[in-house]
């Protein structure tokens, strides 16, 4: 009996760590982040170590991924509200968007129609981006928060969560 | 007291298990038939071998990711759709087409439900959906099938 419920337990663990490994980026909390370095849409290269003494959260997202869109609203409220604040870990707040769009008048539009005044960068590749490759991304939307050294702080979070988070970082 | 924790266990197996597969599966009413998705590697195998007979391999996505294929554009769109109707007016109805997106998972795809459905629509009889469960990414490009220059 005992064999046969540790035989349980360890097919139910082995099927938990799948699962996490499935959504695992191969970057962890505590980790520096690689540099990015892509255009943003009127040409101009914009690194994300130019952002260095900010909390940055960076946004992996494509106008095809429609949660990814349906977040960008939310992501406005948090930049605005953020922006000019001071926390533990960075002097103010911003987004480093980077879109998985292959094609650039749909990115482009979309920056425009929704009015999106955070950074954004794509290099247009779609999925065959060497950013999807280096970040490990396995599915969109993604996105890492950075300290001001270029530190993960979170990996993933959408929402409340998210802005919880970026709250608890706050100087008071 | 061991038997009831048993039951429990086995229960949550099963739950776990069911839940992987409806999310993993695509769902009852789509245009497809399980027989008609292709698995990657078989694809794979078959467009890295010459002798082989090669399939006409349609992008209906935002990219034509893989190599020899023929980007349609997202077949959301109308006039994509339609651009993809007139290459296949010219093709006999028993020829083997494959049809790929790759964005997203296919719950969230909104490009192969129309292909496929044209396909149907236009009787042809052996057209394949690739099986890209996550995505082009996951599913083809990080296991180095071939891709387009």
């Amino acid at each position: 009996m005992k064999i046969l419920i540790l035989f349980v337990a360890l097919l139910l663990f082995e099927s938990t760590i799948l699962t996490l490994s499935a959504q695992s980026t191969g970057l962890e909390q505590g980790n520096k982040t690689p540099e990015i370095k892509l255009s943003n849409t009127k040409g101009d290269t914009v690194a994300l170590s130019s952002l260095k003494g900010k909390l940055v959260l960076i946004d992996f997202w494509a106008t095809w991924c429609a949660p990814c869109v349906a977040e960008q609203s939310e992501l406005a409220k948090l930049y605005h509200k953020f922006n000019q604040s001071v926390f533990t870990n960075g002097k103010g707040f911003e987004i480093y968007g980077v879109s998985l769009d292959a094609k650039k008048t749909s990115w482009e539009n979309f920056i425009t129609t929704n009015k999106i005044s955070w950074i954004q960068v794509s290099d247009l590749k779609f999925w065959r981006s060497p950013v999807a490759k280096t970040y490990n991304i396995q599915a969109l939307p993604f996105n890492i928060l950075i300290d001001g050294n270029g530190i993960i702080v979170a990996k993933n979070l959408h929402g409340v969560e998210l802005e919880n988070r970026i709250a608890k970082f706050l100087r008071k | 007291m061991k038997t009831k924790i048993l039951i429990f266990l086995l229960f949550t197996i099963v739950t776990s298990m069911f839940a992987k597969c409806q999310s993993s599966s695509s769902g009852q009413n789509d245009p497809w038939t399980q027989q008609q998705l292709l698995d990657p590697a078989d694809l794979a195998k078959v467009l890295n071998d010459p002798k082989s007979v090669q399939p006409i391999v349609f992008s209906v996505g935002m990219q034509a990711v893989i190599k020899g294929s023929i980007d349609i554009g997202p077949a959301m769109k109308a006039d994509n759709l339609n651009t993809l109707k007139e290459k296949l007016s010219k093709l006999p109805k028993d020829s083997q087409i494959v049809i790929y997106c790759g964005c997203c998972p296919f719950s969230r795809c909104p490009n192969v439900r129309p292909a496929i459905a044209l396909l149907k629509e236009m009787q042809f009889s052996n057209y394949k959906l690739l099986n890209l469960p996550q995505n082009i990414k996951v599913d083809w490009i990080d296991k180095g099938y071939p891709m387009t220059d």
